[in-house]
């Protein structure tokens, strides 16, 4: 059965800029026990997803559903199977780690016996043992995001909602993170996480969605979307060619110095050939899901410019 | 969850937001103090002392009033600047819980001042303990009030910038205005039913009753004379507004 099932969602925020449709008819289906991922720029409209399906806001038209259960008419029963960390959270100032995972638990109705061991266990694996009996005001801003993130993964939901849970941790916590995020799933939890990292999508989900300016561009793996933007090879040359020249050949990045080129790998022997010729440096190396990314977005975002311009 | 989970979610808000924060910032006790011990202040330095048990029974009724400013800065503040009032809703536990948790907390911020001035109104004036009684269901009454009303009011904030100026003109018209630290006989008698438009006239005069101070009547209104009659006024109201702040809290962003 799917998990979420989104049908023709739309909001139109009547901001002070006018209308904004922060969500254009989005259908989308997350399976149950999947791990999701949200790609997508700044303002793409990924919170607002999540705030509408976990019934913190109100679609302007269409619906979604939670294991089957309509968010909009129901929201108590969705309420009781969810959890959410949102963009943004905070801890309390005056409580420590350990006290935001166990009180949280008690609150949702866990036993105090398995309050306790949940909370053993979730602050060792969330690397807070250390600062488990400090006050959250006295721990830094990436500690801060970790006590929030602990107490949301300690519920054990059934559908946890992640917006950019990994913000400003470092790269340790992130893999601790990720690892506590795996053993939710494995326990029966499907997880929608949104994140700016591209490596923690690619490392992490099962599939994602990319979505821009409130459409859904694609809708698959990781790997999968690599290939649709048909580009499996970068080329960076140190210089010595111009961006006029390598654009015949894929995406043009200026980057470190000199430019970088997606391409295919039909195109990689004359382009090396030409580098060789000019007696210039070149790397080649595979595409990344970060670069896949900024193709397929950036095309999007070109369509848009030239339909513009053409209206 | 089953009620008895309910409840003790409930208490275990107030343990760690109420009890646990005002362990450790006491100086939210400071904030409490201060406002109504400086009125009794003034009325000590400016009244005959024969009007003291009023400004005791005023500093009871704006402990209880400011639990209403308090809710609506702590709710206001915890959904927009933590986001924890959306963790914690998008959970098993029921929203009015949340908000029975909150309301918890500011009463226990504000037991040390009711203690404070309970104590300095047993010295003053003679209190049965039937009156004591009394006082105790008005705070509960007066409680109940002003936290429904500073819970609905922080639902609508957008920015915590919006809350100062409402919480100054709701909570000054609730307390500072109408007869709390002073007695209704200030009123000239043909507009003493004015102040009846805010809730806290209805406690204050109750409490004149109850601790046995004059209390002057309004010739208008003769309903609002009687202590029957100003019960009647304070739970209908109370109910009122909790039943509003139910019914029109948004717990939604539309
Ligand atoms: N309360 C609001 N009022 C008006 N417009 C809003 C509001 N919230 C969001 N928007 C607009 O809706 C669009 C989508 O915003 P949203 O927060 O969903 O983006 P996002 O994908 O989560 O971005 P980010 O990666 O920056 O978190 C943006 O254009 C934003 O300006
Ligand atoms: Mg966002």
């Amino acid at each position: 059965m799917d998990a979420l099932r989104a049908r023709s969602l739309s909001k139109v925020y009547d901001g002070r800029r006018g209308r904004v449709a922060a969500l254009d008819h989005v259908d989308l289906d997350i399976r149950t026990g999947q791990l999701f991922g949200f790609l997508g720029r700044n303002g793409a409209g990924k919170t607002t997803f999540i705030k509408i399906a976990s019934g913190l806001l109100i679609p302007t038209s269409g619906s979604v559903e939670l294991f089957g259960v309509d968010v909009r008419t129901r929201v108590r029963e969705v309420r009781e199977r969810i959890a959410i960390v949102p963009q943004e959270g905070k801890p309390f100032y005056h409580l420590t780690p350990r006290e935001h995972v166990e009180e949280y638990l008690l609150v949702r109705g866990a036993s105090s016996e398995t309050a306790r061991d949940t909370t053993d266990r979730i602050v060792r694996a969330m690397g807070l043992t250390p600062y488990a009996s400090t006050p959250a005001m006295f721990l830094s801003g990436g500690l801060q995001q970790r006590t929030l993130v602990a107490m949301v993964l300690a519920s054990g939901a059934e559908f946890l909602f992640l917006d950019e849970p990994t913000l400003g941790m470092d790269p340790f916590a992130r893999r601790q993170v990720w690892d506590v995020i795996r053993h939710a799933v494995r326990a029966g939890s499907t997880v929608l996480i949104t994140t700016h990292y591209l490596d923690e999508a690619e490392q992490l989900t099962d599939e994602l969605a990319v979505i821009e300016g409130g459409h859904v561009l694609y809708k698959g793996s990781a790997e999968a979307l690599k290939s649709k933007v048909r580009r499996e090879v970068r080329l960076h040359f140190d210089g010595g060619f111009s961006t006029q020249e390598l654009t015949p050949f894929g995406e043009v990045y200026a980057e470190r110095g000199g430019l970088t080129v997606m391409t295919t790998r039909s195109r990689v022997e004359e382009l090396t050939r030409a580098a060789l010729e000019r007696r210039i440096a070149v790397t080649v190396g595979p595409v990344t899901l970060e670069e896949a990314f900024l193709t397929l977005v950036g095309r999007s975002i070109e369509e848009d410019e030239a339909e513009g311009g053409a209206t | 969850m089953s009620w008895r989970t309910q409840v003790r979610a409930v208490l275990r808000i107030c343990w760690f937001n109420g009890f646990l924060g005002l362990a450790r910032s006491p100086l939210v006790l400071v904030a409490l103090f201060l406002t109504p011990v400086s009125f009794l202040f003034f009325i000590y330095v400016l009244a005959p002392r024969s009007e003291l048990p009023f400004g005791v029974v005023g500093g009871i009724l704006f402990s209880c009033l400011f639990t209403g400013t308090g809710m609506m800065n702590d709710c206001a503040y915890l959904r927009l600047e933590r986001q924890l009032q959306q963790v914690f809703i998008s959970s098993p536990l029921r929203p009015i819980s949340w908000v029975l948790g909150m309301a918890l907390s500011q009463l226990v911020f504000t037991v040390p001042a009711l203690v404070l001035f309970l104590t300095v109104l047993l010295l003053v004036t003679p209190v049965s303990a039937l009156s004591f009684l009394a006082l105790l269901g008005l705070i509960v009454l007066a409680w109940l009030l002003s936290a429904s009303l500073g819970f609905l009011l922080s639902t609508f904030f957008r920015t915590l910038r919006e809350i100062w100026p409402i919480g100054m003109i709701v909570f000054t018209s609730l307390s500072v205005i109408p007869p709390v630290f002073y007695p209704l006989a200030a009123v000239p008698a043909d507009f003493r039913w004015v102040a009846f438009l805010a809730p806290s006239t209805f406690a204050s005069q109750l409490a004149a009753h109850a601790v046995g101070l004059p209390v002057a009547s309004v010739p208008s209104v003769p309903f609002l004379s009687s202590p029957a009659g100003l019960v009647v006024g304070l739970v209908g109201l109370t109910v009122l507004f909790i039943g509003v702040a139910m019914r029109f809290a948004r717990w939604r962003e539309p």
